[in-house]
């Protein structure tokens, strides 16, 4: 003969509120938290980028207009051997016509003729992301001894994005812990309703001498089943929207702005996301029992 | 199985006890007796007189508001919740009004304290199949109490308060829908826990059961209690010779 649960939770309305809030909330998390995931591998990438290159303008044209081609040359070897007499500099190569072609095909198309375009010339520099350059320093003596030289650590824009990216995982954690809030007290809710209709089986059961243990855990593990459930099916609600929303940041932008493929450990940890809410649910569930039991027989 | 009891201090022990819900007037007069192991007691008095009261603070359901009383030896102010619960799953209750879980069937129902008390599932099967044929209810051990008649609720009632061998049983108006053949025969299934060591208590109107059996009777009147008659009758004398015969 099989065990029916003592507590006939079968009869309870919060059979199927339990699962279709789990639902919800596990969906909306998955999907803020891969947002700041995603925002998270970005900024390390976009951080190493920073820190791994710079790019030195020589112009070729003063603000005149008029062409300074003997100047450039001095002005390169100059700024060349500053970068690699530089701590933290690995190397320095001027980039070759074919390679400024290829740089600007995308704008210009691949038949133009650059070297008719006011173009300046580009140094680009590799630097130790281990022991980065002191970049206040290197722009004074660039600035000392090339005066036309511009240093382009591309640390402006990439700055504000930066910043966008981190107040956005801030925001998601604000929300998570909302979240987490919201779930905890609608949990609370729902079992202390729960209580209340069949509080005559408990007090009879009480009676009967269970202690607070037994009743306890017959709540908890129904929660936690519940949950289980809902947060599973949310979590795989997310699924197709994540892989769509992955699809067009690729589509939209260039792979370097958004890092949208999730490591092994950042699957693991929106993975975790279901079973976490089956926990917290099991636990919460578990004391609001207790609790009451304490308070009232 | 548990053993007899050997308990050589009151299975209850009630010292200057009165009741009261909550600012009502006390239904419960400065209640005075002792419950020795293994005695046999009828609770008479008529409806209202406090009987359901009575038995409600020996199954630690309520507290007194006055006086103290004791069970198994202990205060029972002084009992933690744990110590409460062990001391609950050593009484045995059937409630006036029965109180079987509608969503659990005869079987179930019978279990359920066994379930409580940590049973294995393969004692269970075997103990509250027994029990429940013993009382004529083999044939309806799937069936839900929506499904059986009054008496058959009873006796569901009955089996689930005696499964677990309690040392105290408390019972109210056990006999009440069934006819004086099946009341007599669940009398002497009491009988035989009693004669096992359990300390019975037995609230009834039946005055047939009661001068049959003759056991002495805790009389409640107007919230007080006196107690009635001995224990000079053959049920009691072999169920203190079995008592005897245990603690040897």
């Amino acid at each position: 003969m099989t065990k029916k649960s003592d507590i006939p939770f079968s009869d309870d309305a919060s059979k199927y509120f339990v699962p279709w809030m789990s639902m919800l909330m596990v969906f909306i998390a998955t999907l803020i938290l891969s947002g700041a995931l995603v925002a998270y591998s970005s900024i390390q990438t976009w951080t190493r980028n920073i820190s791994g290159s710079l790019t030195i303008q020589i112009p070729t044209f003063d603000l005149n207009g008029k062409d300074r081609q003997e100047a450039v040359k001095t002005d390169i070897e100059t700024a060349v051997t500053i970068l690699v007499t530089t701590r933290g500099v690995l190397g320095a190569s001027v980039l070759s016509d074919e390679q400024m072609n290829s740089l600007m095909a995308p704008w210009v198309g691949e038949n133009t003729d650059i070297s008719r375009l006011p173009l300046p010339k580009l140094i680009d520099v590799s630097v130790d992301t281990n022991n980065p350059p002191d970049l206040t320093q290197l722009k004074a003596d660039l600035t000392e001894q090339v005066p036309s030289a511009v240093l382009d650590s591309h640390r402006l824009w990439l700055e504000n994005l930066i910043q966008l990216a981190t107040g956005m995982i801030k925001l998601v954690s604000v929300i998570l812990v909302l979240l987490i809030l919201s779930t905890a007290f609608t949990i609370i809710y729902a079992t202390r309703t729960s209580l209340l209709v069949h509080q005559p089986v408990i007090a009879l059961i009480h009676m009967m001498g269970a202690n607070d243990f037994y009743i306890s855990i017959q709540y908890a593990i129904r929660s936690f089943k519940q949950t289980l459930l809902g947060s599973v099916i949310g979590f795989i609600a997310t699924l197709p929207i994540m892989s769509g929303f992955s699809y067009f940041l690729n589509e939209v932008t260039e792979d370097f702005v958004f890092n949208t493929a999730l490591t092994y450990e950042q699957w693991l940890i929106l993975l975790s996301v279901p079973v976490i809410a089956a926990v917290l649910s099991f636990l919460t569930t578990f004391k609001t029992v207790s609790l009451y039991l304490k308070r009232f027989l | 199985m548990k053993e007899t009891s050997k308990l050589s201090s009151p299975i209850a022990e009630f010292n200057g006890v009165s009741f009261r819900y909550e600012t009502g007037p006390d239904v419960l007069k400065d209640i005075q007796f002792q419950l020795q192991p293994g005695s046999f007691h009828f609770m008479t008095g008529e409806s209202g007189a406090g009987k359901t009261s009575l038995l409600s603070l020996m199954y630690l359901d309520n507290l007194p508001t006055k006086g103290r009383v004791r069970l198994f030896g202990q205060a029972v102010d002084t009992l933690s919740r744990k110590e409460k619960a062990r001391f609950r799953r050593q009484i045995g209750v059937v409630f006036q009004d029965f109180r079987l879980l509608s969503h659990l069937n005869a079987f179930d129902n019978v279990a359920l304290p066994l379930r409580i008390a940590g049973t294995k599932e393969s004692e269970i099967r075997r103990h509250v199949s027994e029990l429940l044929a013993w009382v004529g209810l083999e044939k309806q051990l799937r069936a839900y109490p929506a499904e059986l008649s009054g008496g058959e609720q009873q006796r569901v009632a009955i089996a689930r308060a005696v499964i677990n061998r309690p040392q105290l049983l408390l019972a109210d108006e056990p006999t009440g829908n069934v006819d004086d053949t099946m009341a007599k025969r669940l009398l002497y299934l009491f009988l035989e826990l009693n004669k096992l060591g359990t300390t019975v208590v037995i609230a009834t109107h039946n005055q047939n059961l009661i001068k049959y059996f003759g056991f002495p009777r805790l009389h409640l009147s107007k919230g007080h209690l006196e107690l009635l008659g001995t224990s000079n009758n053959k049920y009691v004398d072999l169920a203190t010779k079995l008592l005897n015969r245990g603690e040897q």
